[in-house]
């Protein structure tokens, strides 16, 4: 799914600013009441809970090696079973939710942060900062993302050996950049053919105006979709990369590392330290995904 | 009976000091039959010579447990010919002698070259390239005959000059092999090698070395024996060798395969071919063998290989080995300058616990110096240390130190971080709060010197030692005070009583002495406690149940020219 | 139609120049001493120093980036450093290795796809399109080494129909090559199915509700025959560029599938060379990558306005 970058127009339609406030409301309505969105708050949201009360919630302490009971099957002591080093896997995979929820939101909002400022200086002023940042951005799409995060890991980590987040943050959120860019820049040039904007100039007003006071507020439709559906990839990424071996502290629980250090054992028949934080990362981002189908959904219509 | 002790004393006659030691503590019955045996064929008596004098000078004890580090053996049921397919571990260096220092680089220079000796299972030196070795009066110059008609891969003859000049680019400080000089850094100087004539090569060491044979043997993987006109740059072309196999190809990151070599000086090898498969994890490598896609994997480890431990299909083949962790601890940096301190962590970890979990028995308790059980130097009469957190505790307090936090580096290979989560989890017990900060190898050691290396700076990590069959390196470069030697002395350990005792372990040229040397340094060892050592690991390969006679060494070296399936 | 494909080979040249620069300074912002990489952690420093203004790496950058490009022009594209080889050697093999793979997913993902998709459009808002949708969007968003893994436990292992190594022993039959990539093939199947099929499906869906198709039906077509005629073919254009779309991944970005089922391909060369800090390798390998990209949606490009003559005369985007 990292890989998936979709170059299609964007889903939304421009709202016109005379019809805002009512027309919010009657989706946010829709909103509600969709069955997607619902399942998806569900699946995400149990999540959320358990990142946020996590320690409290989970039956034994996730991190409290014990090897001699390690690999222990799914029992009524440890619902999930123990891992290679003894510990329980339910709490693990109950706290471990709090480590992707922290990085993938916070890199998604860089990204659209980011990336909504460029799409929105180039869908504005057009010309050559346009094309010259578009071919930019055409280059560096050229290379899978994984690969593009992959390197950029490797620069950051080899640096110092922290075990601070920051620079797997830091990655990702530029690594959505430019997809982001995109898309906010072809709901911009859509915006920009509009009569109010033609108004705002000629009422002289400066491009910054324009472009975040009378632009901006228009395209936020397009924007949380967008940043729905890479919050989404960005858990993905995260996983990926913990898999891959990008994770710097073993003893907090992450599920990609978590699995990363126990898919070797599968061939011994233990399924579980395997299984389940899998289930965690699917159930997470397939709930992002209903959310994101779901407030996509209303501005189709 | 008058006879023959006619031909011993004969024997003994001409035979040096040091061997005469060795005789004599064996007929005193000080070391056993197994210990005289490995203890002659090092110190170069002839393995009939040997067993000669075995029989005769001594009631040997028994016990002798068919060849570890070899599958179960059936002659006569194995078949001739057939292909091998080994799993080997990904070579992370091009295949140059000089620069090869990882796992399965050695796979690759051990497939097609041959060293002066084998060094076995047993600790015992099998004479391979050398014929017969032996030491002058004190254990200063060792002189190797040479085998004869022995011809390389490509038809050239072996003489002795090959032998010495492939020591010489070995030691050569301009641009020699790291790994080798690790090992004859302060043992032997560039210039001390002659080869006086085409069968014989002399070793003119700095210093009486009794274990000198062995730091010249497979022990230390770069040394195959290469042609004297041959640049080690060029050796992966050819895998130019002795051995009784050569490369028919090789493909970088894919593998590489090998034909029975027909102009062997020895017997021939069973197997017609032998493929070697690179694998970057170990788990493909497990998961190949079950399914059939391997026949011999080289190195596995017990966490990653479980399946194959309980599998009725597998033969497993564990081979005692000295391979180890260091858990380093700066001597001159808070919070470790008082050796409570030290000591306190090093009582609070459950090493049977380790031992147990972690390698599933496979492994042998450590004791806090490199001394491990499978030397026949340990004196192991010095006590256990264990687990006890109650004295842990009550020294931490007396030293002031009743809680804080550090930060552990090391880095994620093998059971590694395992260990490190593990050591954290008992020191949370005693109130010491760890910090795990662990990256990739190449993060971890730097550049390799003083200030450019996580691995020689932090205050606390975990380091990886392979197996050597003999302590010597151990005693060295982790732990002596001075710069030139300690070279790998992360602890920044300085102990002048300590340096001394370490010379006259290497220069003891008995076992008698040697143990007495290593009784007071492993005293002292665990009263300074610079390093932890919670485990010395066996080493594991393993094949499919009908290969039968393959050989390991605990070096990760393998040897499948006697190999052969059943069915 | 000449004018619009000089203009996009136009802008595919500079797209190409910036991705080498952008190569190129990734590559070196890893840190690592060139020259210490490749003599390991216990060498001498004056070797190292040597190695290194033997190497070239010790010359000022824009020097460094002149010798690569003019190298690769040349058809060189540089030594590795940690196997001492030509970088060609190397990715020859692997870039074979990944085509294999990708050629053997696409064959199959894509039909299988495009079916799905236009099933789910006909019976747009039915069980069978829920299921379609839903089930391929849920399966598309787990990630790959799940799915691998899961593949390989229940064919490789519990069931034993497959080999769950993916590289077939030498001379292998076609057929045999075939049944080791078949597990690798499989994952990249159930990755991709559910994006094509719902583009695929948004695509057939707007063929349907067009003024065009409803014209024909109007007009008394069978329905059959409006289908073939005019809506499939303008439901498979956005098909078409999404496929194009996920060559680079396919051909560069498997490293994780690579990595689990031990085969050679791109992904991990790239991922062994980033490790190793081995930059001629690695910028080779990414730039090959990116080229393969930008050919096929530049090739994608033009059989979309080929297929579809609204898109000549638009703006470019």
């Amino acid at each position: 799914m990292t890989t998936i970058d979709e170059q299609a127009a964007p889903i939304a339609i421009p709202i016109r600013p005379d019809e805002t406030k009512v027309e919010r409301h009657e989706r946010l309505h829709l909103l509600v009441r969709s069955p997607t969105f619902l399942l998806g708050c569900i699946l995400a949201g149990i999540w959320v809970i358990c990142a946020i009360f996590g320690y409290l919630i989970a039956p034994h302490d996730p991190v409290a090696p014990d090897i001699l009971s390690k690999f222990e099957p799914p029992s009524g002591e440890h619902l999930f079973g123990t891992d290679k080093l003894g510990q329980d896997v339910l709490s693990r995979v109950i706290v471990g939710a709090r480590a992707v929820l922290v990085v993938a939101p916070l890199a998604t909002i860089i990204g659209t942060v980011l990336g909504t400022t460029i799409g929105l200086v180039t869908g504005y002023y057009r010309g050559f900062v346009d094309e010259a940042v578009m071919r930019l951005v055409d280059a560096i799409l050229a290379v899978p993302l994984i690969i593009t995060a992959l390197v950029a890991i490797t620069a950051l980590t080899s640096v110092g050996q922290s075990s601070s987040k920051i620079p797997l943050i830091l990655v990702i959120g530029f690594v959505f950049t430019p997809i982001i860019a995109k898309t906010v820049r072809a709901a911009v040039l859509g915006e920009a053919q509009l009569e109010y904007v033609q108004a705002a100039r000629l009422r002289n007003e400066r491009g910054p105006y324009v472009m975040f006071a009378e632009i901006l507020p228009n395209v936020t439709g397009p924007i949380i979709v967008e940043f729905t559906v890479r919050l989404g990839y960005a858990i993905f990424t995260v996983a990926t990369l913990a898999f891959l071996g990008f994770a710097a502290d073993p003893s907090v629980p992450d599920w990609g590392q978590d699995i990363s250090a126990h898919y070797q054992s599968i061939s011994a028949g233990y399924w579980w330290p395997v299984l389940f934080p899998s289930l965690a990362i699917a159930t997470l981002i397939i709930g992002i995904n209903l959310i994101a189908d779901a407030i996509a959904q209303l501005y189709e219509r | 009976m008058d006879d023959t002790q006619r031909r011993v004393d004969a024997i003994r006659n001409e035979r040096s000091e040091l061997e005469n030691h060795i005789i004599d503590e064996y007929s005193a019955g000080k070391i056993t039959r197994r210990e005289f045996v490995r203890r002659g064929t090092v110190v170069g008596m002839s393995i009939p010579l040997v067993s000669f004098l075995a029989a005769a000078c001594g009631g040997g004890d028994g016990g002798e447990t068919t060849g570890a580090g070899t599958t179960p053996t059936a002659t006569g049921e194995i078949q001739a010919g057939g292909a091998v397919r080994v799993a080997l571990i990904q070579p992370t260096t091009e295949p140059n002698p000089l620069l090869v220092q990882d796992e399965g680089g050695a796979g690759l220079l051990g497939s097609t070259g041959e060293f002066l000796s084998f060094s076995n299972a047993e600790l015992e030196l099998e004479p391979r390239i050398a014929e017969t070795w032996e030491p002058n009066e004190d254990g200063t110059v060792w002189t190797f005959k040479i085998r004869q008609g022995v011809k390389f891969h490509s038809g050239a003859t072996l003489v002795a000059d090959d032998v010495k000049t492939t020591f010489d680019k070995l030691i050569n400080p301009d641009g020699g092999s790291a790994n080798a000089q690790s090992a004859l850094g302060g043992v032997l100087s560039p210039g001390g090698i002659e080869a006086p004539d085409d069968s014989t090569v002399v070793f003119n060491l700095d210093a009486a070395n009794g274990n000198f044979p062995t730091l010249v043997s497979s022990a230390n993987y770069n040394a195959i024996i290469i042609p004297a006109d041959l640049d080690p740059a060029d050796w992966g072309k050819t895998f130019e060798g002795t051995g009784p196999f050569k490369m028919e190809s090789f493909s970088p990151k894919v593998g590489a395969k090998f034909v029975r070599n027909d102009a062997y000086w020895g017997t021939k090898a069973n197997p017609d071919s032998m493929e070697l498969k690179f694998y970057d994890e170990e788990g493909p490598m497990i998961v190949a063998l079950q399914g059939g896609e391997v026949d011999f994997v080289e190195h596995f480890s017990v966490s990653g290989g479980k399946a194959l431990l309980d599998d009725p299909n597998v033969n497993v083949i564990a081979v005692k080995a000295a391979t180890h962790r260091q858990l380093h601890m700066r001597t001159d940096k808070e919070p470790f300058t008082d050796k409570r301190v030290r000591q306190a962590i090093a009582l609070s970890i459950d090493r049977q616990a380790l031992v147990d979990g972690l390698w599933e028995g496979q492994a042998d308790v450590g004791n806090d110096s490199p001394f491990a059980p499978l030397y026949p130097s340990t004196d192991t009469s010095v006590a256990q240390r264990e687990q006890d957190l109650e004295q842990a505790k009550q020294l931490l307090s007396d030293a002031g130190m009743t809680s804080f936090s550090v930060d552990l580096s090391t880095w994620n290979g093998f059971e590694i971080p395992d260990l490190a989560q593990l050591v954290k989890q008992y020191a949370s017990q005693i109130g010491v709060t760890i910090n795990l900060k662990i990256t990739d190898a190449g993060t971890y050691y730097g550049d390799g010197v003083f200030g450019k290396s996580t691995w020689l700076d932090s205050v606390m990590g975990i380091t990886d030692y392979g197996h050597r069959p003999v302590p010597n390196v151990y005693l060295t470069a982790p732990l002596s005070g001075d710069p030139k030697v300690g070279v790998w002395n992360s602890a920044h350990f300085k102990n002048d009583q300590y340096d001394s005792l370490v010379k006259q372990y290497v220069a003891a040229l008995d076992i008698d002495s040697q143990k007495g040397v290593a009784k007071q340094i492993e005293e002292l060892l665990l009263d300074e406690t610079p390093i932890v050592f919670p485990y010395f690991y066996y080493f594991l390969s393993a094949s499919k149940k009908n290969l039968l006679n393959t050989v390991s060494a605990a070096t990760g070296q393998f040897d499948l020219s006697k190999a052969g399936f059943t069915t | 139609m000449a004018r619009f494909l000089l203009t996009r080979l136009g802008l595919a040249a500079i797209t190409l120049f910036l991705l080498s620069v952008f190569v190129f300074v990734g590559a070196n912002l890893l840190p690592g001493n060139v020259a210490r990489r490749k003599l390991g952690n216990l060498a001498d420093q004056s070797a190292v120093d040597q190695l290194n203004h033997q190497l070239g790496t010790d010359k000022p950058i824009l020097v460094q980036y002149w010798n690569w490009i003019s190298g690769l022009l040349h058809g060189d594209l540089g030594t590795s450093l940690s196997y001492n080889l030509p970088v060609n050697e190397l990715i020859g093999p692997a870039l074979t290795h990944s085509v294999k793979l990708a050629a053997f997913a696409f064959v199959m993902v894509v039909p299988l796809a495009i079916l799905g998709g236009i099933l789910a459009a006909l019976k747009r808002d039915k069980l069978t399109d829920r299921l379609i949708t839903i089930g391929g969007l849920s399966l598309t968003v787990v990630p790959e080494f799940v799915t691998g893994i899961m593949l390989i436990l229940v064919f490789g292992l519990w069931l034993d129909l497959f080999p769950v190594s993916a590289n077939a022993p030498d001379g292998a039959s076609f057929l045999t090559e075939l049944k080791y990539l078949f597990l690798p093939a499989l994952t990249l199947v159930i990755v991709l199915f559910g994006y094509i099929a719902r583009i695929t499906r948004a695509g057939t869906i707007e063929a349907l509700d067009a003024d065009y198709t409803r014209t024909a039906a109007l007009k008394g077509l069978p329905r059959r025959v409006v289908i073939r005629r005019h809506v499939l073919r303008n439901s498979l254009l956005p098909t078409i560029a999404v496929v194009a779309t996920q060559t680079g991944y396919l051909i560069g970005g498997l490293v994780v599938i690579e990595t689990l089922f031990n085969y050679p391909g791109m992904g991990r060369l790239i991922f062994t060379a980033a490790n190793d800090k081995d930059f001629p390798l690695l910028a080779s390998s990414v730039l090959l990558v990116g080229i393969v990209f930008l050919v096929a949606t530049l090739l994608a490009d033009i059989a979309y306005s080929l297929l579809n003559p609204r898109i000549r005369y638009a703006t470019a985007e």
